[in-house]
């Protein structure tokens, strides 16, 4: 029965040019977004490119200049900021590092946050807020509005292909009058609504997985590379059972035996609950459940704790030098007016000081975050967003793992180049192919897909939810107006 | 006969179910937008006058030392809000909070409040202008797709024809009814809304707010207008009501979710924004090499001794009467500016391009001309950001020169400024772009938004005059 079902409303949706308009548009608009997160991923490897070729030659000039000092062919004259032996120069400009987060393998699909945060960092000895806050240029017009990626098409614009195509699946054949001529045949309603979501969700969602695989191919992701063959099966999983969730809602929509034409408006209604309504108020809730303290105090903090750290002075490096014996210059005496030595001291204090400052924004974004995660389950938008920018590596999760590797990372180099500083020595060029060198390593994808999975149930559950009040309204449906 | 019909279209919306539900929801989820913008703007603005005022205190208050640490030290300057923000948030979220005005480097704004929020700040945010831009068209929509399809259907619309009613008279009463409905809505809004800025701002920024927010309101009823006029013209020339439906929904969807993204990337395609990094490289090459390429940073420098040696008619630089270390540190500051303007000039310049284009794209879709100009008239828009960007700049020229001559003044190579001199630098005042040049910066966003205004209208009362019966 279901395949004559399958047969024939084939046929019906065969003979109607709009559905056929409609979906060619989506899949271009999907082309498009394609193309534009290419292009961001590209401006991205670019970027990064150069930021390792200017590593490498100011590496190379830096290694060339110390050579010919230590054989002598050159005599240094600058003054200490300038000195290539000095510690401090090297680790505070001459000789730092970027730490990059490159693009993940399925980037292309979701701009997500990527746009808002930095890919890369230029790590010296500095405290951390001296380069954390380097923003990649955009304008903030363009970030407000955000980006037109294969994700957006998903989020917002498939729900409404879906409605197009649904909205008015028995409600149509009531109003026309064939409903009561159908259901004179032995056929349940149930079985009928099977088959035509059946045939119109098999065209979509297939439609929507094969351009999700096609850009990810297309975008030179190699599947059998790490773990992008998983990320993208779990990618087409969220695509596929978020379609399904508006199939649901459409179905229990037209459950409720009303006229196609207020199926319609309600369906819309409910797709802008959804999609802007409680996003709206769910950061509303949590941005005052969970506030961030305002930067301006952080950045009143940090100048306070600096102030008082320099008035200190020559003390604290007195002190310094007392609480660790171990950095006492071996052969030659504290010069206690060398700036890089003070400064560097002030810098340690300075970092003590606002430690717990900065863990209190840590925290509360954490908090912030957190709720989200909880209550992002009241909208199924929310979740699939959230569930596709994780999976392209464009998200929050990545970026704060980011975040961890370069705190790692910078104390390994403070860790190098501060005990350096204080015992006075000087830096040779063979000091220099033995710097930390920053490798990123990837989020464990075990991590992303127990997220992943959380979103999935997530989207699982109102779907069996729907057709499940659905499944007994059809049994009563009203079969003539 | 123009009123009585208006007024029978009013009575029949506001009885009506859908509108009293649609207009209870938009209306409280204004009412709660306007609250949390203006707490929101109340807590902001406090928060930076205070930082203002402390930053001062700790210029002033720094001990004795040398003038050029004390440049380094330097000053914050922190953006503020603007009363009408409370409306419109505008690109305050995605700009950084405060600048750091310090020697030799023109910084950027750090900490942009949209990096410290999490991913659902960028879905939609709960402000006044995102109701009033997305959620009141549907509104508008919902009240007139049926407004001429509906009645045809219903076979009313010949009787009316046929008692002599002109159409034109028809559409203009129904255009009438609809926004009075509207107003139901509008008019409360409006008045806790000024009740809001009343509260928000003084004497002084009420005076320059209230014209603002005048304008501001004419906008949005124009952008209603508007809206009101594709209604009723998509709803005359449907064929049914549900394709009128269809149609206009269409129409929302592609203006406010597709049109707004797909500008921003066009503006990404046909004016690049060059990297951070290649930014800073041309930066510091135009410092170290010279803007012309071959006059580097040492070559300016002895060129610049040998020019006032000459003037002072002297051998040394010891023999002068000044300290040249002050003389050459201006210097540099100075040809640091003409770098940075060169560059901060042609980003900015290149971003209020890519804005002009958002304005242009406003042919297509009119939210991103009424969006443009509520930011402009909000004060949150970029090229208002890019105004207070330039004033901290002349801000931290004036600090740094201040500290230049003070070191040239002392030949003493131990010499400390005193709280005199910290003392002598005027406290950072800023003053707002003043209203006519707000507008001068929506010229295409006006420009558009009449075109839309006079097209929708000759369409609603060309296809009302020629409809099908």
């Amino acid at each position: 029965m279901l395949r004559s079902i399958l047969k024939y409303e084939w046929r019906n949706l065969v003979a109607d040019k709009a559905i056929w308009v409609v979906t060619g548009l989506f899949a271009l608009l999907i082309g498009y977004g394609l193309l534009n997160g290419f292009a961001w991923v590209r401006f991205q490897n670019a970027t990064l490119a150069t930021a390792r070729s200017e590593e490498v030659t100011r590496f190379n000039k830096l290694k060339a200049s110390l050579t010919a000092i230590e054989q002598g062919q050159e005599k240094f004259t600058g003054d200490a900021f300038a000195d290539p032996r000095q510690a401090r120069t090297v680790g505070n400009n001459k000789g730092t590092r970027y730490a990059a987060m490159p693009p993940g393998a399925l980037a292309p699909l979701a701009v997500g946050q990527s746009d808002l945060y930095p890919y890369y960092f230029k790590v010296s000895t500095l405290n951390k807020q001296t380069f954390l806050y380097n923003n990649e240029l955009e304008n903030p017009t363009n970030l407000l509005v955000g980006r037109f990626d294969f994700a957006f098409v998903i989020v917002y614009l498939y729900p409404l292909l879906i409605l197009a195509l649904s909205y008015n699946l028995i409600s149509a054949e009531r109003d026309e009058g064939t409903l009561a001529m159908l259901l004179a045949q032995p056929v349940a309603l149930r079985q009928i609504v099977l088959g035509k979501i059946l045939l119109r969700g098999g065209i979509v969602l297939a439609l929507a997985v094969v351009c999700s695989l096609l850009g990810a191919v297309l975008s030179g992701a190699n599947l059998l590379e790490g773990d992008t063959a998983l990320r993208l099966g779990l990618w087409c999983a969220v695509v596929l059972f978020y379609g399904a969730f508006w199939f649901a809602l459409a179905a229990a929509v037209n459950a409720l035996g009303k006229s196609s034409a207020t199926n319609a408006v309600g369906l819309v209604g409910l797709w802008l609950v959804f999609v802007v309504v409680i996003p709206a108020a769910l950061n509303v809730t949590v941005t005052s459940l969970s506030p961030v303290p305002s930067r301006v105090e952080l950045i009143q903090a940090i100048r306070e704790a600096s102030s008082a750290a320099t008035a200190q002075g020559n003390q604290l490096l007195a002190r310094y030098y007392e609480d660790h014996p171990e950095l006492l210059p071996k052969n030659t005496k504290v010069d206690t007016s060398s700036f890089a030595l003070r400064s560097t001291a002030v810098r340690e204090t300075v970092d003590k000081a606002i430690a717990p400052v900065m863990a209190r924004y840590d925290r509360q974004l954490l908090g912030q975050q957190n709720l989200v995660e909880r209550y992002r389950f009241l909208s199924p938008a929310i979740v699939a967003q959230e569930a596709l920018s994780d999976l392209a590596g464009t998200g929050l999760d990545r970026y704060r793992h980011f975040l961890g590797e370069v705190d790692k990372f910078h104390r390994g180099w403070q860790g190098f180049f501060v005990p350096l500083i204080f015992r006075q020595q000087s830096i040779t060029a063979a000091d220099i192919d033995r710097l930390p060198i920053f490798r990123f390593q990837e989020e464990p994808v075990g991590a992303v897909a127990g997220r992943v999975a959380g979103g999935l149930l997530g989207l699982v559950l109102p779907v069996v939810f729907l057709v499940w009040i659905a499944l007994p309204r059809f049994k009563h449906y009203p079969v003539t107006a | 006969m123009i009123a009585r019909i208006a007024r029978k279209e009013f009575t029949e919306m506001v009885r009506d179910g859908r509108f009293r539900g649609g207009a209870l929801i938009v209306l409280v989820l204004l009412l709660s937008a306007l609250l949390m913008g203006w707490k929101h703007y109340s807590d902001v603005s406090a928060q930076h006058t205070a930082a203002q005022r402390a930053t001062r205190e700790q210029w002033l208050k720094q001990e004795p030392k040398n003038p050029h640490s004390a440049a380094h030290y330097g000053v914050y300057a922190f953006k503020p809000k603007l009363p009408l923000s409370f409306v419109d948030q505008g690109v305050d979220d995605y700009v950084g909070v405060a600048v750091w005005l310090e020697a030799h480097k023109q910084n950027d704004f750090r900490y942009r409040p949209a990096q410290d929020a999490t991913a659902v700040q960028r879905f939609s945010e709960l402000t006044a202008a995102t109701v009033l831009q997305l959620l009141l068209p549907l509104l508008i929509i919902l009240l007139g797709f049926s407004t001429f399809a509906g009645e045809r259907e219903q076979g009313t619309l010949k009787q009316l024809v046929s008692l002599g009613v002109a159409k034109r008279d028809l559409a203009l009463g129904k255009a009438l009814g609809v926004l009075a409905a509207l107003a139901v809505l509008l008019v409360p809004a409006t008045v806790i809304g000024l009740g809001a800025l009343a509260l928000a701002s003084g004497p002084e920024s009420l005076a320059m707010s209230t014209p603002r927010l005048g304008l501001l309101a004419l906008s949005y009823l124009g952008y209603y207008t508007l809206f009101i006029a594709v209604a009723l013209a998509v709803s005359a020339w449907a064929k049914s009501s549900r394709f009128a439906l269809v149609a206009l929904l269409g129409f929302w969807i592609l203006q406010s979710l597709v049109a707004p993204r797909v500008a921003t990337d066009l503006t990404r395609w046909l004016y690049p924004t060059p990297s951070a990094l290649e930014f800073a490289k041309s930066v510091s090459d135009d410092i170290a090499k010279g803007m012309d390429g071959h006059s580097s940073q040492d070559e300016r420098t002895q060129a610049l001794e040998r020019s006032v040696l000459k003037q002072y008619g002297a051998k040394k630089l010891e023999d002068l009467p000044i300290n040249f270390a002050g003389v050459a540190l201006q210097a540099s500051e100075e040809y640091g500016y003409r770098v940075y303007d060169k560059h901060f000039g042609a980003l900015w310049d290149r971003f209020e391009r890519q804005n002009t284009l958002h304005q242009v794209g406003a042919i297509f879709a009119p939210l991103l001309a009424i969006r443009s100009l509520s930011m402009g008239l909000s004060g949150t828009d970029f090229a208002q950001h890019r105004h207070f960007a330039t004033a901290a700049e002349s801000y931290r020229r004036v600090m740094i020169k201040a500290m230049n001559d003070d070191v040239t003044l002392h030949k003493d190579a131990d010499h400390k400024a005193t709280s005199e001199v910290y003392r002598s630098l005027p406290d950072f005042e800023y003053a707002p772009l003043p209203l006519p040049s707000v507008l001068a910066a929506q010229v295409w966003s006006l420009v558009c938004f009449g075109v839309w205004l006079i097209g929708s209208t000759l369409a609603a009362l060309y296809a009302a005059t020629r409809m099908e019966v």
